[in-house]
């Protein structure tokens, strides 16, 4: 539970900023997809005949250093969202542990915490506390998030009253004044039309530093090729691959055509 | 190597480190009233009279009331009417808070699954909001007093410690129910049914002067009865209420909040794994 601003150190490049060892994730699901009184009274007595269980990560471990750019790949279902929430905390490891040698800031899904009858100046402020900012650091940044967002006078329209576009501008553009320790973003880059894409993209450049750590998980494989200096490979939980971009990415195109499939393909 | 500033182990129920949780709850205190605010904004938006429904709210419930006692009742009873809107308004506070509560976390799925914050602030939120909902009711049950030329006196000033219990028992259910509803949705189902059974069983309808002895006896058991009946002596007689009254609210509303608070921060890490 760290916020943003309660921590912030001086990090060494190639210092640890994440150490994750042996982690498992196993959900436990029921059959029932409500857990609800009846489903327990049902299940009663029936022993494991009713729950299913679904290894999310298998014995993964892995350290990411200060200074570096780790991106994530893999098919849908493999487990690179869970792995990010594990990371950073959101949801308890079943095996391992994960050290975390920073503060960590989450790009898991575009405006969390945003409500859509408030103006987009008001959400600003919402999302912003979502995100862990105090209010003065929102009000120091109103201006570039605003800019950033290119979205004119329409920040004092509600909403619900913005294109799905212009909704994801300004969820980026909030969560993009962050500048935390170690920051995690999932999937965040594809918003937008092509020109605020290559804006969002140049953002997440010039976030690398050498006292910060970032996390890309993507299938755009040609943006995480550009951006990151280091890749991991995971399919159904486990850690297939992990080193030079170019060779891990060939590797998993590889496998991906291997097992050609439609989905397999949509996500290359 | 230093020391790492956190580590993530798997799922073990117990308590959370406090000082770590009770410096990001402060620090994140500006959400829960935002995000309080803008859920109450949200309820009212796009209606004609917007938040003008805070007000209007509590008039209409006090109309239909007047409508009953005096119109189809025939009474003439001025207290009656006074303790039945000012004990009304304060157990909705609590009410408000339970049902508003009961659906925090399994509703905010989407922040939950997405970003690290102590699960404590969404049923916060919810006391919050029916906090703001109750300001406006307080400031016409005033208004009622005054019409009314009910007296008023400095015992009046009870209302604060009175209140302050009011709401420590309407944040220890908000924060229980919430809880219990990530492991048993049904809760959520039953609670109209609990919160219409708390309101016979509590002294909003009668008065709790005019309850038999016998049936008092069980009324020890109702977190409510005793606190409301606080709340009438000193909203409507103006009057300093009973210790045993004072001290039956506190050790409910006491023993409520640390349950459910204790509850509540054992599980939140597994919140997630269970919406």
């Amino acid at each position: 539970m760290i916020s943003l601003s309660d921590f912030k150190h001086d990090h060494q490049k190639s210092s640890i900023a994440i150490s994750v060892k042996d982690l498992g994730l196993v959900y436990k699901t029921s059959i029932d997809k409500k857990p609800t009184l009846k489903a327990r009274i049902k299940s009663l007595g029936r022993g494991k005949k009713y729950t299913r269980l679904v290894n999310a990560l298998d014995n993964v471990s892995l350290d990411v250093h200060y200074g570096s750019v780790l991106g994530v790949i893999g098919s849908n279902g493999a487990g690179k969202s869970t792995l990010m929430r594990v990371i950073s905390g959101i949801i308890p490891p079943t095996t391992g542990r994960v050290d975390v040698y920073g503060s960590v800031s989450t790009l898991l899904a575009l405006g969390v915490g945003f409500n859509p009858s408030m103006t987009g100046r008001e959400n600003v402020y919402l999302g912003g506390l979502a995100a862990g900012m105090t209010e003065s650091e929102i009000d120091q940044s109103f201006d570039a998030i605003a800019e950033f967002s290119e979205l004119g006078e329409a920040i004092d329209a509600p909403m619900r009253t913005y294109s799905s576009g212009m909704f994801a501008r300004l969820a980026f553009s909030v969560a993009a004044v962050v500048e935390p320790d170690i920051l995690i973003i999932d999937e965040a880059l594809s918003t937008g039309d092509a020109k605020f894409k290559e804006k969002s993209l140049n953002r997440v450049k010039e976030l690398r530093s050498a006292d910060r750590a970032l996390i890309l998980v993507s299938h755009a494989l040609a943006t995480i090729e550009d951006v990151c200096n280091e890749v991991i490979w995971l399919n159904k939980g486990k850690l297939m691959a992990r080193g030079n971009p170019a060779e891990v990415i060939a590797e998993y195109q590889k496998f991906m055509n291997v097992r050609k499939s439609a989905s397999s393909d949509e996500d290359v | 190597m230093s020391e790492p500033l956190v580590t993530h182990l798997p799922f073990k129920a117990g308590l959370p480190p406090m000082g770590r949780y009770m410096r990001s709850l402060i620090k994140r205190r500006a959400f829960i009233s935002e995000f309080a605010r803008s859920e109450l904004r949200g309820q009212n938006y796009g209606s004609v009279f917007g938040q003008l429904w805070l007000v209007l709210n509590p008039l209409l419930l006090s109309g239909v009331y007047f409508l009953l006692i005096f119109v189809i009742g025939g009474s003439s009873d001025a207290t009656r009417f006074a303790h039945l809107t000012a004990s009304l308004f304060l157990f909705y506070l609590v009410a408000n808070s339970l049902t508003g509560g009961v659906k925090a976390i399994t509703s905010g799925q989407r922040l939950i699954l997405n970003t690290s914050f102590p699960r404590i602030m969404l049923p916060l939120s919810a006391v919050v909001i029916s906090f703001l909902k109750f300001v406006p009711t307080l400031i016409v049950a005033f208004v009622i007093h005054i019409i009314l030329g009910l007296p008023f006196s400095w015992q009046m000033l009870w209302a604060i410690p009175v209140l302050a219990i009011a709401l420590l028992l309407a944040t220890g259910l908000a924060i229980l129910f919430s809880c219990i509803n990530v492991y048993f949705r049904d809760i959520s189902s039953m609670l109209p049914y609990m919160t219409r059974s708390l309101l016979y069983l509590s002294p909003v309808l009668y008065e709790a002067s005019s309850v038999s002895e016998s049936i008092k006896k069980f009324e020890i058991a109702n977190p409510l009865f005793y606190l409301l009946d606080a709340w009438s002596q000193v909203m409507v007689y103006a009057e300093a209420p009973t210790l045993f009254s004072m001290l039956h609210a506190l050790a409910f509303a006491s023993g409520i909040f640390i349950i459910g608070t204790y509850f509540f921060l054992s599980r939140e890490r597994d919140f997630a794994v269970r919406l």
